[in-house]
């Protein structure tokens, strides 16, 4: 499909992402809005910007690991899978924007800048002890040890070098592979070789260090050495889910037809397999040794995801735990235990669509529940689980963005449908089991 | 790209522009070693004059291997005491050598089963001696724990045997899933070794000219004929321990770090072990793997075998793998400090500068800092220097499992309970005695057994190739 016909052919879905980013970010700029000016604040729209941020950033971050590890591997296989990875990859940029709102907040919010970060706001008063007395965060033992890693100039930077580290990853490898489409030189596979071994620990680091930042300090009480990994875990899963369901339309309707073959797909639904066990594996080793030692500073974490510590009993949180562990984990590893799954067409297509779902119920899972004041013996409530509008506005709206990238990059003229000119290209077309 | 007429007509017009980069990868087996040159190298390791060197280094190994009969004996004969096994630290040495050999014995399978599952055809040239490294490392693991029950007579107490005095092991302990894990560990690995040799057995003993070959290896190729189906039935049994070895390898360190993590105490409660523990293992594994394979390519002229390409790929494996390491050091020590545990805090503060400070040190310069010479090609093309590294990458992975245990051991939570570890010369004798045990098995392997798979190796020369390696 050369270039004039591809942008003939994306022009309605062009339009659709438009309008989806449109309508989903103005929304969600709305509540983001209405959640720091209402005369009750309320942190669930930007909790919901931060939901449909996180996801969409999981995906890319999984998108971006992938590209590299295919480079870092030389897999033949991957070659005329990774071009799609590069257009994919041209969606950070936005993402960096979309972070943007949340640090105008945090910096700008005045009383409620600690709306969504509670360490944000020293002035934020924490749930209501036993005793009946009151205390602020400024007062709290544990944001006083803290402070000199959360507080808002350095939490800024970081978050800065984060987005730094993975728009220059993301520009290098894209340049790498679109460079080599046209002069054909291999110094473009020895240059993303190498940025990819320097880039894989980068990235690594950035995106544990903004998983501990964005979603572990939500509830800056708790922590957890593995948090990063499961984020990475989950970023892989997502990464891979959203690479099937693009070159299944590609090779249906796109670039890919006649070139993603069972093979590519065998491979890439291996790939989904190998990080479902991971993340079992990462997310099960996290909960275990938490559950074992019962030490209340972390059970907390994973008990406002199960029970009301009021009437104790089990909370919509448990549910959707119980769907992690079933849905996220069971359902698809046993699925993909299947050859016919894996290279089928269509049965593929409905793993990488259900695993993407569950994610995001992961990502949920992860960032929404917490503490909402109260009077009782422990000295909170759990926020229950909900599915709001402001969550769909962003998670569309930030979607459409990142499709708007996406078929950006994807309509370049000087860029080719596969890496033509890549050494392993005809290794990969013909990649057969 | 050439190709036929129907083809072209369905192609996708983006076909036409293709014209790959000019690049060269490295060939598996150097300067095109023939078929028949594979075998004869190989298969001339075994059936040659066993050589002077070989006699030396087994007499080496046999007086250090007397050094763990006589700590054993002396530990049966008069009690664990004898060991420098005292409160607080009541693990010492005994853990820390159990958990460094269960760690070299992770990349033997770990080169069969998941870089097999991986499609990593580089593997071959190694994967055979890796794998007899593991059978042989689990085997000297096995040691400390079974002896150190004491009396080593009931060690068997340790199996789910309730008929026997009606009591059953402790099933929510750690160590009770370790006897699982690793007996399985060891009977499947042992399994995918000896599967792994049939068809080079068979090679063997069509060779053989003295009688006692013929009938030694004639047992244990057990009928192999190089008929179709012996090799269906090989390769699909193969895949099949491949992939029942994969989440093995996985699972025993997992456990292993689980001794540590399940209980409440700073510096062993962490949540990042287990894959923690398990990229450790990997780690040292391919450190031994270096170790043992580069000297026997030298002594036995192996470089075409195991070539810069081989090297390369192991150096890189030992490097992403101590990065992953240095990683989560750094978790630890992060949320260590995030978490403002003030136990936790100390924990790490006193493992990097308390009275342990030089092991810690030691751990963080062979672990971390070595494996990072491997980012440069000039080192890992120098053969004695990655030999070198290799050596420090032992040292490193002993060290860490030393400080692990004896730093959160001997400073708990009351100062007035602290200690000094220091190993007994029977914890001396007992541990540099393994190392004669490792190695006599090793030169036994190497003598009687084929040291490389002949007929992987030949499957990954071109001429195994219909396409000549092209996709034209």
């Amino acid at each position: 499909m050369s270039a004039a016909e591809g942008k003939d052919a994306h022009a309605g879905l062009k339009t659709k992402f438009l309008a989806a980013a449109v309508a989903g970010c103005t929304l969600g700029m709305i509540g983001l809005y209405m959640g720091i000016t209402n005369d009750e604040p309320d942190p669930r729209p930007i909790l919901g910007w931060l939901l449909g941020l996180g996801f969409w950033l999981s995906i890319a971050v999984g998108m971006l690991m992938l590209t590299m590890l295919l480079r870092i591997f030389r897999s033949s296989w991957g070659v005329v899978v990774r071009r799609q990875l590069e257009h994919g990859l041209h969606a950070f940029p936005v993402l960096a924007a979309c972070f943007a709102p949340l640090l105008l907040i945090a910096w700008f919010g005045e009383g409620q800048a600690g709306i969504l970060w509670q360490w944000i706001n020293p002035a934020n008063e924490l749930p209501e002890l036993v005793d009946g007395s009151r205390h602020h965060v400024s007062e709290d033992i544990l944001y006083l040890k803290k402070s000199g890693y959360l507080n808002i100039p350095f939490f800024s930077i970081r978050a800065i070098i984060y987005f730094g580290i993975f728009c220059g990853l993301a520009h290098w490898m894209r340049k790498c592979s679109f460079e080599q489409d046209k002069d054909g030189s291999p110094k473009w596979t020895v240059l993303g070789h190498h940025i990819s071994a320097i880039g894989i620990p980068a990235a690594a680091l950035a995106l544990t260090f903004a998983a501990f930042d964005w979603f572990m300090s939500l509830e800056y009480h708790w922590f957890s050495t593995m948090f990063g990994v499961w984020f990475f875990a989950g970023s892989m899963r997502a990464g891979l889910a959203v690479t099937i369901i693009i070159c299944f339309f590609q090779s249906t309707r796109g670039q890919l037809k006649g070139i993603y073959n069972q093979a590519h797909r065998y491979d890439l639904a291996c790939l989904s397999l190998t990080f479902t066990i991971f993340w079992a594996y990462i997310s099960f080793s996290q909960y275990f040794l938490i559950y074992q030692a019962n030490i209340p500073e972390e059970t907390f974490w994973y008990q406002i995801r199960e029970i009301n510590p009021i009437t104790e009993e089990k909370i919509t949180w448990w549910w959707v735990s119980m769907g992690l562990v079933f849905g996220h984990f069971l359902a698809p590893f046993l699925y993909l235990l299947w050859y016919r799954n894996k290279i089928d067409v269509q049965r593929l297509l409905v793993a990488a669509c259900w695993i993407l779902s569950f994610h995001l119920l992961d990502m949920y899972w992860n960032i929404l529940p917490g503490r909402v004041l109260a009077d009782n013996s422990l000295g909170y409530l759990p926020r229950e689980f909900t599915i709001s509008h402001w969550d769909i506005a962003a998670i569309i709206g930030i979607g459409g963005l990142c499709g708007l990238r996406y078929l950006q990059s994807l309509n370049q003229s000087e860029v080719e449908d596969i890496p033509v000119r890549d050494p392993q290209i005809l290794e990969s077309i013909h990649h057969h089991e | 790209m050439s190709a036929s007429p129907k083809e072209k007509a369905g192609a996708p017009a983006v076909f036409k522009k293709i014209q790959p980069a000019e690049w060269s990868e490295p060939a598996l087996v150097s300067n095109g070693r023939s078929f028949g040159w594979i075998t004869d190298k190989i298969c001339g390791i075994v059936e040659s004059k066993t050589p002077k060197w070989w006699w030396w280094c087994f007499i080496v190994c046999l007086g250090i291997c007397s050094y763990l009969g006589v700590g054993l004996f002396y530990l049966v004969s008069t009690g664990v005491g004898t060991w420098g096994l005292a409160n607080p630290v009541n693990w010492g040495w005994a853990i820390t050598n159990f958990v460094f050999w269960i760690g070299i014995g992770h990349a033997g399978t770990l080169i069969s089963a998941v870089l097999c599952l991986l499609k990593q055809r580089w593997r071959t040239s190694i994967n055979r001696g890796a794998e007899a490294m593991t059978i042989f490392a689990v085997m000297c693991a096995g040691i400390f724990p079974l002896f150190h029950v004491g009396r080593v007579w009931f060690g068997w107490w340790l199996l789910p045997l309730p008929n026997v005095n009606a009591v059953w092991p402790q099933f929510r302990s750690p160590l009770e899933w370790d006897v699982f894990a690793v007996s399985t560990y060891f009977t499947v690995s042992l399994l995918f070794w000896y599967m792994g040799m049939v068809p080079d057995f068979g090679v063997l003993r069509d060779r053989a000219k003295k009688t006692w070959r013929k009938y030694f290896y004639g047992v244990l190729a057990m009928g192999w004929r190089n008929a179709t189906n012996h090799w269906r039935n090989y390769e699909m049994a193969y895949l099949i321990l491949a992939g029942l070895s994969t989440p093995l390898v996985l699972s025993v360190h997992t456990i292993v770090s689980f001794d540590f993590a399940v209980a409440n105490l700073p510096g062993w409660h962490t949540t990042i072990f287990p894959p923690y523990f398990v990229a450790g293992a990997i780690f040292s594994g391919f450190g031994m793997v270096l170790t043992l394979l580069l000297p026997l390519r030298s002594i036995y002229g192996l470089h075409d075998l195991i070539n810069q390409k081989h090297i390369d790929n192991m150096c890189k494996v030992t490097l992403a793998t101590g990065s992953i390491v240095g990683y989560a050091y750094s978790m630890e020590f992060f949320i260590a400090w995030y978490g403002a545990n003030e136990f936790e805090g100390f924990a790490f503060i006193n493992r990097a500068f308390g009275v342990y400070w030089w092991a810690y040190w030691i751990m963080i310069s062979c672990n971390v800092i070595c494996p990072q010479l491997f980012w440069f090609r000039k080192v890992r093309e120098n053969i004695a220097l990655v030999w070198i590294i290799s050596i420090f990458v032992n040292v490193g992975m002993w060290f860490e499992r030393f400080v692990i245990v004896n730093t959160t051991l001997a400073n708990d939570f009351l100062p007035s309970s602290w200690g000094y570890y220091s190993p007994t010369v029977v914890d001396i004798f007992t541990f540099f005695g393994t190392f004669g045990f490792f190695g006599l098995l090793f030169l036994l392997f190497i003598r009687f057994f084929p040291l490389m798979p002949m007929s992987e190796i030949k499957a990954v020369v071109p001429e195994a190739d219909p396409h000549g390696g092209k996709h034209e």
